[in-house]
């Protein structure tokens, strides 16, 4: 299984010379699977790249949306294939009591806010909410269950031969809960991120910066390393950056969250900050890390 | 390791940061969780009991009706929130493992998700208590 991060930042776009490193696009993985089926998770702003860098020939696609905040559906009508007619796009994503996935992101895609109208996609779309049992896309093993965010939302485990991926990119496990204290049973999204090789999770408030946003559906650093402490992941990367963060900033969260990490008793390369652009080559065994390009 | 579902995660949290007494069952029935004013109410911490079978929680600190008959468990508040999946009310006696009796009133409602019914949550006030705490007015 090959991950490409397309855009790592949460909540809006932050283009400018002081984000170039780790990249200013919000939400976006490009997964290519082991029989080079493409999986694309979220559908912000760094999904426009991704589709730009897909071939042009006829293709099935599989989007799996966490959830419906614009940082995670913005790139949706930005995405070239889905403006071909020879295009197959099966969009997953959370189920709500209140209206079906089509109708709840035809309200994005749609007048005042959009061009066009879903109806009016060249491409062959489907929307399918996400099962609570596990279903397959290709050779992959697909599962989300609910994780502790605002609104219904998703994390992902995506198991390809013995690689596995985690992708829990919004995510407060830590709201009214001690996660270092917790059974592990007890802890939003740890079922889905035990024992991956990558582990892709929400970073994006410094630990002074929390408390402020307590209950905004984030992570701390220090939520983010107990939680992948936890969970035992192979490798983390640490997720959704704080449009107010610059290049800078990161830097210092990153060397902070690779310190807490060792201190953990962590590998020495098993935590680092997401970074839009690096591809990363999961390994065949959970136990060593995912190595980067 | 079977991950909670995240309803009853953020129910154990809630219930967990509150003064009034709360019990937690799962899909099944079975006692997952209750808070520290419910443990003080009963005299025993959740962390001492763990997890009770659905079949067993009910006879644990009686409940007794107003003549201190044992009140079959089909007609709890929490079962018949989770079996039915509706609210449900009652006022009866528990007793505390050091005998004492407490006279409570407990509303219970069922936790039900996309997927369906994940349990419910029962909320014990103290009979004759306005804030839930058994604490004087």
């Amino acid at each position: 299984m090959k991950v490409k991060l397309w855009g790592t930042r949460g909540s809006i776009p932050s283009p400018g010379p002081e984000t170039i490193r780790y990249g200013g696009n919000t939400s976006c993985v490009g997964v290519t699977l082991s029989d080079g089926s493409m999986l694309a998770l979220d559908a912000g702003t760094g999904i426009r790249s991704l589709g730009l860098a897909l071939a042009a020939e006829p293709a099935r696609l599989h989007i799996l949306l966490t959830h419906l905040h614009l940082d995670h559906i913005q790139g949706l009508v930005f995405f070239a294939p889905a403006f071909r007619a020879q295009t197959e796009i099966v969009i997953w994503g959370p189920a709500s009591p209140e209206a079906s996935l089509r109708d709840r992101i035809a309200r994005y895609i749609s007048a005042p806010l959009s061009p066009v109208e879903v109806r009016e996609l060249p491409c062959d779309v489907s929307f399918r909410h996400c099962p609570e049992a596990e279903w397959e896309i290709g050779p992959a093993r697909i599962r989300a269950a609910s994780v502790a965010h605002r609104g219904p939302t998703l994390g992902y485990r995506i198991d390809d031969g013995d690689s596995s991926l985690a992708y829990i990119p919004d995510h407060e496990p830590a709201l009214g809960a001690d996660i270092d204290a917790l059974e592990e049973d007890w802890i939003s999204g740890l079922g889905l991120a035990r024992n991956a090789s990558l582990l892709i999770h929400d970073g994006q408030y410094t630990d002074a910066e929390y408390p402020d946003h307590i209950g905004w559906g984030h992570s701390s650093l220090s939520h983010a390393v107990s939680f992948a402490r936890r969970a035992s992941a192979g490798r983390t990367l640490l997720f959704h950056h704080d449009p107010m963060h610059t290049d800078a900033q990161l830097d210092a969260l990153g060397l902070a969250a690779r310190e807490r990490w060792m201190q953990a008793g962590g590998a020495e390369n098993g935590m680092e900050l997401a970074a839009e652009g690096t591809e990363y080559e999961l390994p065949a065994r959970a136990a060593s890390a995912a190595s980067a390009t | 390791m079977t991950q909670k579902p995240l309803e009853l995660i953020l129910a154990r949290n809630l219930m967990s940061a509150l003064s009034t007494p709360a019990f937690l069952v799962d899909e099944g029935g079975v006692l997952v969780f209750y808070n520290e004013a419910a443990g003080m109410l009963l005299g025993k911490r959740f962390e001492e009991l763990g997890t009770v079978g659905a079949d067993e929680w009910g006879s644990l600190f009686g409940p007794f009706d107003e003549h201190g008959n044992p009140i079959p468990y089909d007609e709890l508040p929490l079962v018949v929130a989770v079996r039915n999946g509706r609210p449900a009310h009652a006022d009866f006696e528990i007793s505390s493992v050091d005998g004492a009796r407490h006279r409570v009133e407990v509303s219970a409602f069922p936790i039900l998700t996309a997927h369906g019914s994940q349990g419910a949550i029962a909320v014990f006030w103290p009979a004759g208590s306005s804030n839930g705490t058994g604490a004087p007015r």
